[in-house]
């Protein structure tokens, strides 16, 4: 019981990564229905610009807590400038063309992020400053969870707590889900759909680069071409609870995270892949609508 | 010329092609001039002109390439066969797929274990490669059919990722290391070793790619799968068996990626998983989309693109993939059909084919049509059936309930409609006319009831097999095949009627043209029938709204169907091409054809009808000859409500 236990508290840490880049993945896709490919790398983006911020202008040095707001904040909003380019320089004028086209277009930002990254920070790995938070942790029973974890995690639910009230709670958020549902009536009620879109796009940024800066104070190591692999998790954990639902990216990057950590624990971590893509696809031919998604009626 | 120089060269003369090719139709489209060149040109045949052009590309690196200009080569034409087998997944059939590397490595590996464990030649390895390739592809495919294509973008990267980690984890293949010394191809005592020698063996493997791919789009397959990505759902509905066409498109790209697979092998002497990754199966579905989805020219040039270009960017080194990112994304931009992008409309579409009179048109589609009722009644009686003859019902729709959730759309509706009557359905909106249409063509499945045509029950059938049971159907919305040219729309409507076999088709065999020939001298003559031949070789999208019905009404017809079911033909038509409809559905009538209709248009229907069913909120409330059903109260209560006193007085009551 106390190896499982063990695995369940990893599995949760790094599911809720997963969950929140998932949730960007799955804003973006229910109001323009692009699978933003870009959307791990815009994590790994995060990471080193909080990395810049911590280790090269040596904001760590700084009280605690003052340093760690400003790693969260302003990769944030940095991160959301950078998508909101995404979008008006390569999506938008493709948004009324083919899905494919625009496909292409998203894994070539992906392809744009990660070298233009690596011209920037180099293509080393950069550590983000270790003794930073505290490394110690508690016992619960027998389950030994550190403070970080408690707080990465209790982090990423504020975050995505703070998401739902936004969707469900104020006018933009009832704006950006008549426009998950229909483009055309949600603009002839007079939503500006334009400003909807790019809120969607500063969203998934937000959320995603804020995984980035928790996966570098949890694993301490970041580089590049991290965020090829998170992106591709968040995205099976996107559409594993059913592409365009909330609740189901959130439930997914949990899902995700947990069968990582007991396929790594209890099998090998050779077999991670084919265990997670496994399930994804068992459940997809069981459920072809994802774990959470509504079935969408044919119209005639 | 250095290498670098003479790559740049061919990118230079390829992209100004295009750029030329692009120019020609915009300015000259509608030149008869233009239309009359390019139809000699489609007249020399396909394999010739590839394998000319492919012995201009050999002949310019046996000339003035080096080692180095000539493996770039044979690393094009490998890209190119993998582009053109992924082309036939999403190209074709619409189907994204993000894990055609497992295909290619799958390929590579058997190729490469039977040349090494078992010492078998590489040319005798390729057949069992691509036999492989191609089970993978039904095994990927078969539990996918269903999913919509965001979903299949993430179980197909699965599906690449799994694969490539079970090769990682397989130590017979040699693991993480791969296999080794795989040995040159041979043939008749020579060895296949420097890269020209490469060079050839690959040109020959993709003209054999090219060919193929150009007859199975040409082939009622192609055209099956291109009105899948189209409009699955108005494909299945005029016949095409989307789920196995679907899978057969897996099983097609899988074959083509197994080929490109077993070549980079031996190729290349070392394989290992890292060869495979998901990068590799981005790298093939930006050849196609560069070169332009779907088109074959399209898929050379995205190949070229892709490989040569991060090439001649080597001088740029560390900055070479950002630089060759942002110029994909500024392609993307500039051009997001594609370099070479497949245009589909034709001025002439039925340039060489034997002119008709107009009365003749109308003979023949007449006697075709008896020579196709006698035959189907034929097999009818033979399998066991009632023939059903003219006058007694040839529909019976009983006790029939749909509901949706608490809505009960079709409400125990029972009647019958007789061979060769013109029978209405009418009724207020919502009456749950639409959603009969669809029970009775296998759309949906109703709750209860029984509904046989021609003495056989359909309920549980999917739309293709009781269209090529001879139910032909129109929409309400109009469904044509957008991207399609009108005559092409049609001839997916003759689908149901082909008899050619997948091989035939690739190999593009006499029986086959002769097939393909008639489908396309029928389609014609349907598209006279309802005075539509004019406009044969425009999209659909660019016809008029009455005009896209009329094509659906002959695509409906296409395929000699003795029923057929139209939702609201005359929406969106003026007085005029009403009073045509009226005509060309008299003239159904004539051929012996059944029609049901769903309209709204009063006159049209007491015009044209036998009889006449009224539905309102989904039971039917009336049947009869239009005297009887314009007279009927209810049938007026429906249309414009009780009396007004009758309505104060409720109020008054309540």
């Amino acid at each position: 019981m106390g190896p499982f236990l063990q695995y369940t508290v990893i599995g949760l840490t790094v599911g809720s990564f997963y969950a929140l880049v998932a949730l960007g993945y799955t804003i973006v896709y229910g109001i323009i229905r692009l699978i933003n490919f870009a959307q791990g790398d815009l994590s790994m983006v995060g990471a080193f610009i909080g990395w810049t911020l911590l280790v090269s202008l040596g904001l760590e040095h700084l009280p605690l807590f003052l340093a760690i707001v400003v790693a969260f904040v302003v990769p944030m909003l940095g991160t959301a400038i950078v998508n909101l380019g995404i979008l008006q320089f390569a999506y938008k004028p493709l948004l009324n063309r083919s899905l494919l086209a625009i496909l292409i277009t998203a894994l070539g930002m992906s392809l744009v992020l990660q070298n233009g990254s690596e011209l920037i920070w180099g293509p080393a790995i950069e550590a983000y400053p270790p003794n930073l938070l505290p490394a110690e942790g508690m016992f619960l029973g027998p389950v030994h969870v550190t403070y970080v974890q408690i707080a990465l995690v209790v982090v990423s639910l504020l975050l995505m707590g703070g998401l739902v009230a936004f969707v469900q709670g104020t006018t933009l958020g009832t704006a950006m889900r008549a426009l998950a549902v229909d483009h055309d009536a949600a603009r002839l009620m007079g939503i500006n759909v334009n400003q909807v879109i790019r809120l969607a796009f500063v969203l998934g940024a937000m959320l995603a680069a804020a995984s980035g800066v928790m996966l570098g104070l949890y694993y301490v190591q970041i580089q590049f071409t991290m965020g090829f692999l998170l992106g591709l998790r968040a995205f099976t954990a996107a559409v594993l609870g059913g592409i365009g639902n909330i609740p189901g990216a959130m439930a997914g990057g949990m899902l995700i995270g947990l069968l990582e950590a007991y396929t790594t624990g209890y099998l090998s971590g050779k077999w991670e892949d084919v265990i997670v893509f496994g399930v994804l696809i068992t459940v997809l031919v069981v459920k072809p609508t994802g774990l959470f998604g509504e079935r969408v009626a044919e119209r005639m | 010329m250095t290498a670098d120089e003479l790559m740049l060269t061919i990118f230079v003369i390829f992209l100004a092609l295009a750029f030329v090719r692009m120019l020609a139709y915009r300015l000259y489209g509608e030149d008869p001039r233009f239309t009359q060149w390019l139809n000699r040109v489609d007249s020399v045949p396909y394999w010739s002109r590839v394998i000319a052009f492919l012995l201009v590309m050999g002949a310019v690196a046996y000339v003035d390439g080096d080692e180095y200009f000539t493996s770039v080569m044979v690393s094009v034409a490998t890209y190119a066969m993998l582009g053109l087998g992924l082309n036939i997944v999403v190209g074709f059939a619409g189907l994204l797929d993000l894990g055609y590397a497992a295909f290619f490595a799958i390929g590579a590996y058997t190729s490469a274990l039977l040349m090494t464990q078992t010492h078998w030649n590489f040319f005798a390895t390729v057949p069992l490669a691509v036999l492989f390739t191609g089970t993978a592809g039904a095994i990927l495919g078969y539990p996918t059919l269903r999913l919509r294509s965001d979903y299949l973008a993430i179980v197909t990267l699965g599906f690449g990722e799994m694969t490539r980690v079970t090769f990682t984890n397989w130590d017979y293949a040699g693991g993480p290391n791969g296999i080794l010394q795989i040995p040159f191809p041979e043939a008749f005592g020579y060895v296949f070793q420097t890269q020209f020698d490469f060079l050839i063996v690959g040109l020959v493997l993709l003209a054999v790619a090219m060919i193929f791919a150009q007859h199975l789009e040409h082939s009622r397959l192609g055209r099956g799968w291109i009105a899948i990505r189209e409009d699955e759902f108005a494909a299945e509905s005029v016949g095409v068996p989307s789920l196995r066409l679907k899978l057969f498109a897996y099983v097609m790209g899988g074959m083509w990626g197994g080929l490109a697979g077993g070549f980079f092998a031996t190729r290349i002497g070392a394989i290992d998983p890292t060869s495979f990754t998901f990068s590799l199966s981005v790298l093939a579905l930006i050849v196609i989309v560069l070169g332009g989805t779907g088109s074959l020219p399209g898929v050379l040039l995205g190949a070229l693109v892709v490989v040569g270009l991060p090439e001649v960017l080597r001088q740029f080194a560390d900055q070479r993939l950002l630089i060759f990112a942002v110029l994909l994304v500024g392609m993307m931009l500039v051009m997001p059909q594609g370099l070479w992008a497949r245009i589909r409309r034709k001025p002439k579409p039925f340039y060489g084919l034997q002119e008709e009179e107009g009365e003749d048109v109308a003979a023949k589609i007449l006697r075709e049509h008896q020579v196709q009722m006698e035959e189907r009644d034929r097999r009818h009686a033979a399998a066991g059936h009632r023939v059903i003859k003219e006058g007694e019902a040839i529909l019976e729709v009983e006790g029939v309930v749909q509901q949706f959730g608490g809505l009960r759309a079709v409400d125990n509706v029972t009647f019958e409609v007789r061979r060769g009557e013109i029978f209405s359905i009418i009724g207020p909106n919502g009456g749950g006319k639409t959603t009969l249409f669809n029970c009775i063509t296998g759309v949906q499945r109703p709750k209860a009831g029984r509904i046989h045509i021609d003495g056989r029950s359909v309920v549980g059938l999917r739309p293709h097999v009781i269209a090529s049971r001879g139910v032909g159907r129109t929409f309400q919305g109009i469904r044509l095949f957008k991207n399609m040219a009108v005559f092409e729309n049609v001839m997916v409507g003759l689908y149901p009627r082909h008899r050619t076999m997948t091989w035939q088709a690739m190999l593009h065999t006499p029986g086959e043209r002769k097939d393909e020939l008639r489908t396309l001298q029928e389609s014609r003559r349907w598209l006279g029938f309802v005075g539509m031949e004019a406009v044969a070789g425009r999209l659909a999208t660019e016809l008029s709204y009455a005009d896209q019905r009329r094509v659906e009404i002959a695509r409906a017809l296409a395929a000699h169907p003795h029923l057929v079911l139209f939702d609201e033909p005359a929406a969106g038509m003026n007085p005029t091409e009403k009073v045509e409809l009226d005509g060309i559905i008299r003239k159904i009538r004539r051929l012996g054809i059944t029609v049901v209709l769903i309209e709204h248009d009063m006159s049209l229907v007491m015009r044209v009808s036998d009889r006449i069913a009224v539905l309102d909120h989904g039971s039917l409330i009336a049947l009869g000859k239009p005297a009887e059903i314009q007279q009927h109260p209810a049938v007026i209560e429906a249309y414009l409500g009780r009396e007004e006193d009758d309505l104060m007085e409720r109020a008054q009551g309540a």
